[in-house]
């Protein structure tokens, strides 16, 4: 066990993570160049576009250090996005050490310094790397000291590196083996293996990924985990090489994972522990959190017809997905659909995209939304996650929405335009440290309800793409909340409900409005829009009366071109949802979701 | 014996006008050669068909057959009457074009057995015609109406065409006054329709000529109804308009779901609910008929759904849907699950349903387009 060392790389986005890891990787030959696909630890292709991980994943590598030794490393891989945040904190928990990796160009980012603070909430050994020195924009001085103020370190500690040129690769190594403690643990002990991962696997069920702090985990051994009763058999254990290297047992400080005919990953949870059934653990290795949905939002089929086939493809995809959430519901507007819950709105992204792209699925998106809990004046509690669910106004006694705390690095020339945007978001400023004189890192409180929209892209667009944003949970807070309604000749558009922040609502309403004349074509009758709260209407609007629409000749020839025509006209109208007998074409329930001034 | 019409295709023009798509061709060549095709492809249908059919109209359409020679319409009338039994007072109608028909030329084809004719004037004013290239002038339009009155034809249509570039309100009463000072029994205001390959959408992608809006062409299209009601001329279709007792033949065949049975280029034929369609191209249509004595290229057979929506879609645009043949037809379930919507359209004043029948009003008529295709 002594000659073992488990480490993860923690980064921002694009600071080059992946490419660290592709040349520790190749340096001591377990993936060789030519495998290599570039960034081999994300396999999704999604994963590739967006250039960020979004699941994690293990590589084990030997390597002979200078002192002569081979040792065993595991890696293993972080998500990088704070949707993940829980996830992350599983992959460090299985970690003595990380590597922080810090952009030479870029400095240091909101992520460097969130994900920072897990890895020492988590007592990690932290080894400190500046890459991408050989960049002609490279501020190496600049960076270093950032990093010293950030963790206290001495200049000497902090490695100079370039995954392209391969600088420092070896330095790199040479700290993992001799500054990153080996694993603790008893190998005769009760086992504890804590799941930082899994997947599903289409043939063999769910695949955990485990790092085991006491006891030996063999084939054939029967097992439970503390999440759920059910016990199953270990069937295959083994280690991680690029692929899966079967090793028959796994002792205390390694890592590796574990087969066992298990139907989906909802039975091996992230964070759980597994141990045996007999003389097990008494207890699990701590931080396991059951995962909360942060974002709710509907998911309904473009055609009504493809309802079964959207479950089909929910249920699928949360084999290998145990943080999806979704339960039927139905909308007035939208017919059958399911309200699923997501860790944040990347994670939403990623459900919807894949859900299109992998499973073939046409989906409406409703507008996504936070968890309410509303207390009633009969002193009751509801949790509202749907804005069509929330109670009407006289019964509210008051609305309580979940905030976060934010932490925004930008370049201090952009200070004024931040704080701007941010009380537009209801942002609470709290305060700034400065990291160097020109990069200020800012702490906001924000209903979390307000930056899952479109904040992100804003703090993007406004700060040329510096400033970098990252966020904890706080917890719950009274605000002044109001449900915001749109009705179309009188009938509410159940999907269109928003749950919006008094001062907020006018204009919300105006907005919506105004959209939805541009959006829904004339019709048989006159439509008129309206915005309200409760019965008070506050905005209004209407779209005239169709008044010519036939075409002029229909003679012999003309006969099967119309009909044709017609049908076309009557799949077009299928694909409308309706409300009343207003007919709302899919984009209206999109526009919203992109409502600009 | 079963009620049929027969359309007969006359590809011929003198020029192309800016708003058509249909197939014409300008040169004079293949005329005769054109005329043996038809009469064989006559011969080829009428053996095959003739039998247990009346034939209740004729219709000689185009392009432009006021062109040719009233021998020209005369042999292939002929040939239709020996070959199929056509009703005496069949209707037998030519399309006819001001400035191509003296006063002569009417008089031949009257005596060919031509009984009705339906002249396209299209306007009544000079710079409509000419934006529209046709050739004539108002006075010409205004003569051929009066000759063939004269000459003896009782059963006189014009087309008018409203909703053009730049036309006012004024504009268009006063060619719909023009037409009421007109010995005529029927007439069909078209509005502007811009179809793909035509030269005018071809302006009005180059932004050579703008379009009015659709607000103004129901202004236009409100007008016609209420002008034309009060000179006495009912509406029978979404375009067609008559006096009592002068509904086209011919077009309430298509409508009310007859068979009926076409010759010519691009013409398409209607038989015991199949719909085929002939070759357009005039030389292809003549070597199909030499080789094969017919000129189908493709051909439909309507399935029982696609029937039910033609069925309703042309009782709708016409005299409306009388629910006794439709049940008859189709049985009881199309009332059935739409009764909810023809009721909601009744109470908004686009259909009235009475007496067994369903209509639109004015109001339908002019949104039919968007109601035909709510129906389930």
């Amino acid at each position: 066990m002594k000659n073992i060392r488990n480490f993860c790389i923690i980064a921002h986005i694009d600071h080059g993570k992946s490419t660290i890891a592709d040349g520790l990787l190749s340096f001591t030959g377990a993936v060789s160049e030519r495998d290599s696909k570039s960034q081999v630890l994300d396999d999704m292709d999604l994963e590739r576009e967006r250039g960020i991980t979004i699941k994690s994943h293990a590589i084990q590598m030997k390597y002979t250090a200078h002192d002569n030794i081979e040792y065993t490393i595991n890696l293993i891989d972080t998500p990088g996005h704070v949707d993940f945040s829980y996830e992350v904190s599983r992959s460090l928990a299985a970690c003595e050490g990380a590597i922080l990796i810090v952009d030479a160009a870029q400095g240091v980012e909101a992520q460097t310094i969130s994900n920072l603070y897990l890895a020492l909430d988590a007592g990690l050994e932290i080894i400190p790397v500046i890459n991408k020195i050989d960049l002609p924009s490279a501020m190496i001085d600049v960076v270093r000291g950032q990093i010293i103020d950030l963790i206290g370190c001495d200049e000497s500690d902090i490695i100079l590196a370039s995954a392209k040129t391969r600088v420092g690769i070896e330095d790199i190594m040479e700290a993992i083996v001799t500054l990153i403690p080996p694993p603790k643990g008893d190998p005769d002990g009760p086992l504890q293996a804590l799941i930082f991962d899994s997947v599903f696997d289409a043939y063999r069920g769910a695949v955990a990924y485990i790092r085991v702090f006491n006891g030996t985990l063999r084939e054939k051994e029967q097992i439970k985990f503390f999440a759920h009763d059910n016990e199953y058999q270990s069937e295959e254990v083994g280690i991680l090489h690029l692929t899966k290297f079967r090793t028959k047992s796994l002792a205390a400080g390694n890592v590796g994972y574990m087969i066992g005919s298990i139907k989906d990953v909802h039975d091996t949870k992230v964070g759980d522990t597994i141990t045996h059934v007999k003389n097990g653990a008494k207890e699990r290795w701590p931080g396991y959190k059951e995962i909360k949905p942060m974002v709710y939002s509907g998911l309904y089929p473009t055609e009504s017809d493809d309802y079964e086939d959207l479950r089909d493809a929910l249920d699928k995809f949360s084999l290998n997905d145990s943080a999806l959430q979704f339960v039927p519901e139905t909308s007035a507007a939208l017919g059958f659909g399911f309200r699923c819950g997501f860790l944040g709105m990347l994670h939403m992204e990623i459900v919807q995209e894949r859900l299109e792209r992998e499973f073939d699925q046409s989906i409406v998106t409703t507008l996504p939304n936070v968890e309410y809990i509303v207390y009633t004046k009969h002193g009751k509690k509801i949790i509202v996650d749907n804005p069509a669910l929330m109670p009407d106004v006289g019964e509210i006694e008051r609305i309580e929405e979940p905030f976060i705390k934010a932490q925004i690095v930008t370049p201090s020339e952009f200070v004024g335009s931040i704080m701007k945007l941010s009380m537009e978001k209801r942002g609470v400023y709290k305060n700034t440290s400065y990291l160097d004189p020109t990069r200020a890192d800012l702490t906001f409180e924000f209903p979390l309800s307000e930056i899952i929209f479109d904040f992100y892209d804003k703090l993007k667009s406004i700060s040329r793409g510096y400033a970098s944003f990252d966020y904890e949970y706080m917890g719950y807070k009274e605000a002044e909340l109001v449900k915001l309604e749109i009705m179309l000749n009188s009938e509410k558009v159940d999907a269109l409900s928003v749950i919006v922040h008094k001062s907020k609502a006018y204009d919300w309403g105006r907005k919506v409005c105004t959209k939805l004349k541009d959006l829904i074509p004339r019709q048989m009758f006159e439509i008129a829009i309206q915005a309200g709260i409760g019965n008070k209407v506050i905005s209004r609007t209407n779209i005239k009366a169709m008044r010519k629409n036939v075409t002029a000749k229909c003679y012999g020839g003309d006969i099967t071109r119309k009909r044709k025509l017609l049908e076309k006209q009557k799949e077009g109208k299928k694909r409308m949802k309706s409300v009343g007998n207003v007919e709302i074409p899919q984009e209206a329930f999109l526009a919203v979701l992109q409502l600009e001034d | 014996m079963k009620e049929t019409a027969i359309y007969v295709h006359i590809p011929f023009c003198d020029h192309k006008c800016i708003y058509c798509d249909f197939y014409s061709i300008i040169t004079s060549d293949n005329i005769s050669a054109y005329k043996e095709a038809l009469l064989k492809e006559i011969e080829h249908y009428a053996e095959l068909h003739s039998t247990d059919r009346e034939i209740i109209s004729i219709f000689f359409g185009g392009g432009t057959p006021s062109l040719m020679a009233p021998e020209y319409i005369a042999e292939i009338l002929n040939s239709l009457k020996s070959k199929f039994s056509v009703l005496a007072d069949a209707e037998i109608t030519l399309e006819t074009n001001p400035g191509t028909v003296d006063e002569q030329k009417l008089i031949d084809f009257k005596k060919a057995g031509i009984n009705r004719i339906s002249i396209g004037i299209q306007s009544f004013h000079k710079a409509e015609l000419d934006f529209m290239t046709r050739i004539h002038d108002p006075e010409t339009a205004i003569r051929t109406v009066e000759n063939a009155s004269k000459i003896g034809f009782d059963n006189i249509s014009i087309d008018l065409i409203f909703n053009l570039p730049g036309q006012t309100k004024e504009m268009w009463r006063d060619n719909l006054k023009k037409a009421m000072a007109l010995p005529i029994t029927h007439i069909s205001p078209y509005s502007l329709i811009l179809e793909n390959g035509t030269i005018l959408n071809k302006m009005v992608l180059d932004g050579k000529v703008e379009l009015q809006d659709k607000d103004y062409d129901a202004d236009l299209y409100e007008t016609t109804i209420s002008f034309l009601a009060e000179h006495g001329f009912q509406q029978y279709e979404v375009s067609n308009f008559c006096k009592p007792g002068f509904e086209s033949v011919h077009n309430n065949a298509y409508w009310h779901y007859k068979d009926y049975l076409s010759f010519g280029t691009s013409s398409h034929s209607f038989l015991n609910g199949v719909r085929w369609k002939n070759a357009s191209s005039l030389k292809h249509y003549i070597n199909l008929v030499e080789a094969n004595n017919h000129a189908a290229i493709s051909e439909e057979i309507l399935t029982k759904e696609q029937m039910l929506e033609e069925y309703v879609m042309l009782a709708m645009r016409s005299n409306g849907l009388s629910t006794l043949s439709l049940t008859e037809k189709f049985g009881h379930e199309w009332l059935e699950i739409n009764s909810e919507f023809i009721n909601l359209l009744t109470e908004n004043d686009l259909i009235t349903h009475s007496g067994g029948r369903i209509c639109f009003t004015p109001k339908g008529y002019a949104i039919c387009d968007e109601i035909l295709a709510k129906f389930q």
